[in-house]
């Protein structure tokens, strides 16, 4: 039971972050954002150059270097959006921190999630943000410094937050480095049954695949995979059948796999997601709506206006 | 040994490329919960409305970040489908709590949570 990194380091590490990150939130004595930013990235660098030689000594992997820059632009650009006095800079910043997470994605071989969380968090959910900063802005009021409100300058208790938080950040850094060594991956072996099953309901990408490489005639059928899932085969469009070994670019894509796994193991899901979102659109409407306040009089004027209307035979009066 | 995979070959066409080790999957669940509790920080620390949802939307993304690098070390797509409803439920968070900070907004004029104090049960 074993942590991959010393605990003392460990904590040490995460005792500095905490105070970097104390420094920088708003509060009314003073704001070191600069100095807090350096003092918590100092902690974080500690931790990931650990974490890289414990990773090194156990198994020879390193991270793909991009991993260093996308995680300090996404950690960064999130303690922006914590510390930053104006609502607007903050929600601008955490577009960034989303752009850099969408590249940890990439790195993590999630193509498709990497482009659904660009388009629907920054594309969407960070633009209906942006309306409501400007629309629920205040106006300026004079004599508060540089214009800003007063719950925008000054932060809540952020020793005692930062300290509760950063416990929680203790523990789950602690279990998360004792346990990751009692995790064991699956095996290339599985994974590679895992992608011939998906593979199976894709005939028609396998024929394209094939025809592409000149291994195939075009009007030859694939029928099916052998047991090992190494080779098509293949009824000819004389009548006979063949096997074709399939060449690498069959190999399905990270959207593939993934539609396979939500349009088929977990169809239901979606309907639940349907529904929420439905019922998210009417709160919504129904929240935001303003109520009319048309008083009794005005009320019984547009009746008798609208009764002379049908009157006259239908000629609305002004 | 070292063994870093260049970005082109991820790119590639093939799903998973290849296993990842316990010690990679260590740097990718750091970050997460370093912006889990980044979020949480905000979350307590400030006091505007709107940063508060955006911090919890903060916390959402961590979430993210944990699901989708258990999915590429355990070479299984349930993770990513997983996100795909993380996505949703943001959404859908993200309209409703946006109606009702405008809802209180027009209530109070302040975007402060202290605006509301007298709602403790």
């Amino acid at each position: 039971m074993d942590m991959i990194v010393h605990p003392v380091l460990l904590f040490v590490a995460l005792a500095i972050c905490g105070a970097g990150v104390a420094l920088s939130v708003p509060r009314r004595r003073f704001q070191a954002s600069l100095v807090g930013g350096i003092i918590a990235a100092t902690g974080v660098g500690i931790l990931i150059v650990a974490l890289g030689a414990a990773s090194l000594a156990g198994e020879g992997l390193l991270p793909n270097p991009a991993f260093h820059v996308l995680a300090i632009i996404a950690l960064g650009s999130c303690l922006q959006v914590i510390t930053h006095r104006r609502p607007v800079y903050a929600a601008l910043y955490f577009i960034l921190s989303i752009l850099a997470t969408a590249g940890l994605y990439i790195l993590l071989a999630a193509e498709f999630m990497a482009f659904a969380l660009v388009i629907i968090y920054a594309g969407a959910i960070l633009i209906t943000y942006l309306f409501v900063i400007m629309l629920a802005s205040q106006s300026q009021v004079e004599g508060q410094e540089e214009g800003l409100a007063e719950y925008d300058a000054i932060g809540r208790g952020p020793i005692t937050a930062t300290i509760a938080s950063f416990a929680l950040l203790a523990t789950l850094t602690a279990m998360l480095f004792t346990g990751v060594n009692q995790v064991s991956p699956q095996t290339e072996a599985e994974a590679a049954r895992a992608q011939v099953a998906v593979l199976e309901r894709l005939p028609g990408k396998i024929e394209k695949e094939l025809v592409r490489a000149d291994l195939i005639e075009r009007g030859d059928r694939v029928t099916g995979l052998t047991d090992d899932g190494g080779s098509a085969v293949v009824a000819t469009a004389g009548g006979g059948t063949r096997r074709v070994a399939l060449p690498d670019s069959v190999a399905p894509t990270n959207t593939e796999g993934l539609a396979f796994n939500l349009l088929g193991d977990y169809p239901g899901t979606i309907e639940i997601a349907g529904v929420i979102l439905l019922m998210a659109m009417l709160g919504a409407v129904v929240l935001a709506r303003k109520f009319a306040q048309i008083d009794e009089e005005a009320k019984a004027a547009a009746a008798a206006a609208l009764a002379d209307g049908d009157a006259d035979g239908g000629q609305p009066h002004a | 040994m070292l063994e870093v995979l260049a970005p082109t070959q991820l790119l590639a066409q093939s799903a998973f490329p290849q296993a990842m080790g316990e010690g990679v999957l260590a740097h990718y669940l750091f970050v997460s919960v370093a912006m889990f509790t980044l979020g949480l920080v905000g979350f307590l620390t400030r006091r505007n409305l709107i940063i508060m949802f955006l911090c919890t939307e903060m916390m959402f993304q961590a979430a993210g970040i944990a699901l989708i690098a258990f999915s590429r070390f355990h070479l299984n797509y349930d993770g990513q489908t997983f996100v795909i409803f993380v996505l949703t439920v943001a959404a859908a968070e993200a309209a409703l709590a946006l109606a009702l900070v405008v809802f209180l907004f027009r209530k109070r004029d302040s975007l402060s949570a202290e605006a509301w104090t007298e709602l403790k049960g």
